[in-house]
């Protein structure tokens, strides 16, 4: 059954690296899993908490935050904050054991097309293993 | 070394013991009467119980006699001090000298909403006092007499009796002075000292007193002024107080850590947390009493959540079935994302919780683990800065994926 499971994954990208990226992984013919569903934020910052639950609690399997890497920011240090509070999110996740591997944070810059392709095919590997997130099945939530 | 860890050797080491006469409560409010007779202070702000009825309410008075009715140490929590100090100076700086008289909690959650700019802590005086806890507001409401004779022996028996609320029974905190310097603190080292220096006053110790005297204990300049003031020698040891504290400390850290264990069993993972949270009816009390939760506007009450009904059909649809009221576990989740860093696990939210859903020991869960991998603890200087607004530019690479350290990124 696992086979026949296309997870549904939510992906912010950063408008002015990973999102370049994928562009570009797209334009260099890339192979690239087709689970991904991108939302463009201005900043990888512009990802808080909620958004991240609420893509869990409404069906999606993982969560791929993507920005500039460290020092890159458009914004100088907005990924600098996004990391602590993605480190925030990840260890409530952790400790409350509430499958803290569906969400992952990577910096992916405008010229990492090759990058980008490994990261999200990784991640969609990884997703399809865990198999569907408990939280889109429970209809108590 | 966590940063909760008590160094022996950095504790104050002098202070006044003052004898008590008769009970403990009466040598503490004489002492608040002297002080405003000399006028270390203006007024003081303590919990006075409410004349003939056994609630206890945040009283800001000048009036010597009025402080009879006055217990820095009630057996319930009933408003959150530092919310009671937050409506004092949410709109500016005190003009007279204050002396505000908090559990260690809610000193800790004043020390937050400062850094949050909710309250103005110039011109205030914090004094805190060891606490054993308090006990439930349902237990207290119940039964007041039977509840006081009981608070007596917790006052009594230090951390044995467990009548008192679950987050009480487990607090590592309960004497501040043991948690004002913190071994490591991630600033600048210029900023070290400074950042040590503890942001309350004086320290009332109970402990090691044993129901016989009091130790008034100054932490800085301004807690041995108003100790001269009040004409008080502040050149006792305090061994006494210092071993006890230590003592009840070491016994604490270990139920801690069993209940911790126990408490995960029950609540760990997405089956078991929602069952536990199933229970809730959606009245959001709990982040209406916490004091960390400040905001005019709370992002879960406000219609930004609500959809089109289509949206709802279509969800149904998929899940097989919706829960109404929406958002239950959206709500704890993202309202602990939001201020779990500054808990300051003070129970209130599990007090006011109608459907007794062990709310405050769930958040004093995270709170321990999310508090230590910041390497904060909320509440404990006023200059350290909030986690989530600051950084350093190489840290948490663990998160990272793939992880990596600060190299030169490569370009294919």
């Amino acid at each position: 059954m696992k086979q026949d499971f296309k997870p549904n994954i939510v992906g912010f990208l950063c408008n002015w690296c990973s999102y370049a990226g994928a562009d570009l992984a797209g334009s260099s013919k890339l192979e690239i899993k087709p689970y991904l569903s991108v939302i463009r934020v201005m900043c990888s910052s512009r990802v808080n908490s909620n958004l991240v639950l609420n893509a869990f609690l409404w069906g999606a399997d993982g969560v791929l935050i993507a920005g500039c890497h460290p020092g890159d920011c458009h914004y100088e240090k907005g990924n600098y904050y996004v990391r602590r509070r993605f480190a925030l999110l990840k260890k409530i996740l952790e400790t409350l054991d509430l499958e803290p591997d569906r969400l992952q944070l990577s910096w992916i810059s405008a010229s990492e097309g090759k990058r980008y392709a490994e990261v999200v095919n990784k991640f969609a590997e990884d997703i399809t293993r865990l198999g569907p997130s408990a939280f889109h099945t429970n209809p108590n939530i | 070394m966590t940063a909760t860890q008590i160094d022996s050797n950095k504790m104050p080491t002098k202070g006044a013991i003052i004898p008590a006469e008769e009970e403990i409560n009466k040598t503490i409010v004489d002492i608040f009467k002297k002080s405003l007779e000399k006028k270390c202070f203006d007024a003081i702000l303590i919990p006075v119980r409410v004349p003939e009825t056994e609630a206890y309410a945040w009283v800001l008075l000048k009036d010597q006699s009025l402080l009879d009715e006055a217990n820095p140490l009630p057996p319930i929590i009933s408003v959150q001090g530092a919310k009671a100090l937050r409506s004092l100076t949410k709109r500016g700086k005190m003009t007279q000298n204050i002396a505000a008289i908090l559990r260690p909690c809610e000193i800790r959650a004043a020390v937050e909403l400062s850094k949050l700019k909710q309250i103005h802590l110039d011109n205030i005086s914090l004094i805190s006092i060891d606490c054993p806890g308090a006990m439930p507001l349902s237990d207290y409401l119940a039964d007041p007499e039977k509840s006081k004779k009981i608070y007596k022996n917790v006052l009594e028996k230090w951390g044995e009796d467990d009548s008192v609320r679950p987050v009480c029974h487990i607090c590592n905190r309960f004497s501040l002075p043991s948690l004002l310097h913190r071994k490591s603190v991630k600033i600048s080292p210029v900023e070290q000292d400074e950042a040590k220096m503890p942001s309350i006053d004086l320290h009332i110790g109970l402990l090691g007193g044993n129901q016989e005297k009091i130790f008034l204990i100054p932490v800085n300049p301004k807690g041995r002024e108003i100790l001269e003031k009040l004409e008080l020698k502040s050149d006792d040891s305090l061994d006494l107080w210092q071993t006890k504290v230590s003592e009840v400390q070491e016994k604490k850290e270990k139920i801690r850590k069993e209940f911790n264990l126990e408490l995960k069993e029950k609540i760990e993972g997405q089956k078991k947390l929602t069952a536990v949270f199933d229970e809730c009816i959606n009245c959001h009390n709990c982040m209406r009493v916490c004091p960390i939760c400040y905001c005019q506007q709370c992002f879960f009450d406000s219609d930004s959540l609500t959809l089109s009904p289509e949206t709802y059909i279509s969800r149904a649809e998929k899940k097989g079935a919706l829960r109404f009221p929406l958002d239950t576990m959206l709500f704890h989740l993202g309202r602990m994302s939001h201020m779990v860093l500054s808990c300051v696990s003070c129970g209130v939210c599990e007090d006011a919780c109608p459907m007794s859903i062990p709310v405050a020991q769930i958040f004093s869960l995270v709170a321990d683990q999310t508090q230590k991998s910041f390497d904060y603890t909320p509440g404990i200087n006023k200059e350290e800065p909030l986690p989530l607004q600051d950084f350093l530019e190489d840290e948490f690479h663990e998160v990272e994926t793939p992880s990596e350290a600060m190299t030169p990124e490569e370009v294919n």
